[in-house]
C-alpha cells in the first residue's frame, strides 16, 4: 500500500483519465502519440496485453505483437501517460494466469488465445 | 527560509516526458523566539521526553508533542506558528539530508575501484591493493581512498519545486533527495 500523500498526489493526476477495464490476454489497440521535431502524429499499436504491473502513475502494461517476418515485439506503456491518446479493447481472451510470458516461447497457432464473451 | 521536512517517498508524473518527483512533508513547527530572522523552533518527532525539554516547553508555552528544537532561518517576526507562505511561491530549494548509512564499506562500493578478476588463480579480488610509493615519500599520502564508513553523512542537493500543498504541508520537488523514506532533513528556499 502506498503512503496516503503519494496516493493522493497520484490520484489527482489520474483522475481525469478514462481507461477501459482489461486483463492480461486481451487484445488492445493503443493510440500512441509520436513527436518528430515539431510535428506530432498518432500511431496505432495493436497486440496482446501479456502483463499488467504497478499501481498509481507507475502502472504499466506490456503489449506483445508479432511484427514483420514473424519477429515478436513487446512494448511497455505507462497506461496513464499523456503520450497514450486512447486505449481500446478489441478482444477479450480466455487465459488462466495474470502474466502471459509463456507466449514468448510459443509461435504460430500455439500462440493463439481463445476469445470469451464477458458480461 | 528553512523548514524541517520529512521525506515521504517518490513518485512520477504522467506527462509525455515523465518527471521523477520526491514528496516531502513539511513539519509543523512553533517559533519560540526570533533574533534577526534566525529563530529557535520547536517541532515534534517521536515521543522522547525529559526534564530539560519539559522546562523549555514550559518556558515557551508549548504543548507536549513539540519535543525537539532546531535553529532555522524564518520569515516570522515574532513567536507563533512557523510561516509557510515562502514555500507557496518557491521555485528552487536546497535540501540537506543524511544519506543512507552503509556501514563499513570496501573500496569497490565506496570509491568505485575496479577490483580484480574473480577466479582463475587470482588473489586480488576486492581488496584495495597497494596504498603507498617507496622509500620516498615513505608514508601514505593524505586523502588516500580506503575502506571505511560510507553513508550517513549530510548531503545537500538543489531541486526544482513542482508544487506545494499548503493544506497538507506536502512539498513536491523534481528529482531525488538523499536519505531513506521517513528521514528528517532541512529544506532551504533558494529562489
Amino acid at each position: 500500500m502506498k503512503n496516503k500523500y503519494i496516493a493522493s498526489f497520484e490520484q489527482a493526476q489520474i483522475a481525469g483519465k478514462n481507461i477501459p477495464e482489461f486483463r492480461a490476454g486481451d487484445t488492445l489497440r493503443l493510440a500512441v502519440t509520436i513527436t518528430e521535431g515539431e510535428k506530432s502524429r498518432v500511431q496505432n499499436y495493436e497486440g496482446i496485453c501479456i502483463s499488467i504491473r504497478g499501481e498509481g502513475t507507475g502502472k504499466t502494461i506490456t503489449v506483445r505483437k508479432i511484427g514483420a517476418n514473424g519477429v515478436g515485439i513487446e512494448r511497455v506503456f505507462p497506461i496513464y501517460s499523456d503520450s497514450l491518446e486512447k486505449i481500446e479493447v478489441l478482444r477479450r481472451g480466455r487465459v488462466r494466469r495474470a502474466k502471459l510470458f509463456y507466449l514468448r516461447d510459443l509461435a504460430g497457432k500455439a500462440a493463439r488465445i481463445k476469445e470469451i464473451r464477458r458480461k | 527560509m528553512e523548514y524541517i521536512v520529512e521525506k515521504i517517498g517518490m513518485s512520477r508524473t504522467i506527462g509525455a516526458t515523465s518527471k521523477v518527483v520526491t514528496l516531502l512533508k513539511v513539519k509543523e513547527a512553533k517559533v519560540c523566539e526570533v533574533n534577526d530572522g534566525v529563530a529557535l523552533v520547536a517541532y515534534s518527532e517521536g515521543k522522547s521526553m525529559n526534564k530539560p525539554v519539559e522546562g523549555q516547553q514550559k518556558k515557551y508555552n508549548l504543548s507536549a508533542e513539540f519535543n525537539k528544537f532546531a535553529t532555522l532561518e524564518v520569515s516570522n517576526t515574532e513567536a507563533g506558528d512557523l510561516d509557510m507562505a515562502p514555500l507557496a511561491n518557491a521555485q528552487t530549494v536546497k535540501s540537506s539530508f543524511n544519506t543512507k548509512g552503509r556501514g563499513f564499506t570496501g573500496v569497490m562500493k565506496r570509491w568505485n575501484f575496479a577490483g580484480g578478476p574473480g577466479a582463475h588463480g587470482h588473489r586480488f579480488h576486492r581488496t584495495s591493493g597497494s596504498i603507498g610509493n617507496r622509500e620516498w615519500p615513505g608514508k601514505v599520502q593524505k586523502g588516500r581512498k580506503m575502506s571505511g564508513q560510507y553513508g550517513n553523512e549530510q548531503v545537500t542537493v538543489k531541486n526544482e519545486v513542482m508544487s506545494f500543498d499548503a493544506e497538507n504541508g506536502v512539498l513536491v520537488v523534481v528529482g531525488s533527495i538523499p536519505g531513506a523514506n521517513g528521514a528528517l532533513g532541512r529544506v532551504k528556499v533558494v529562489k
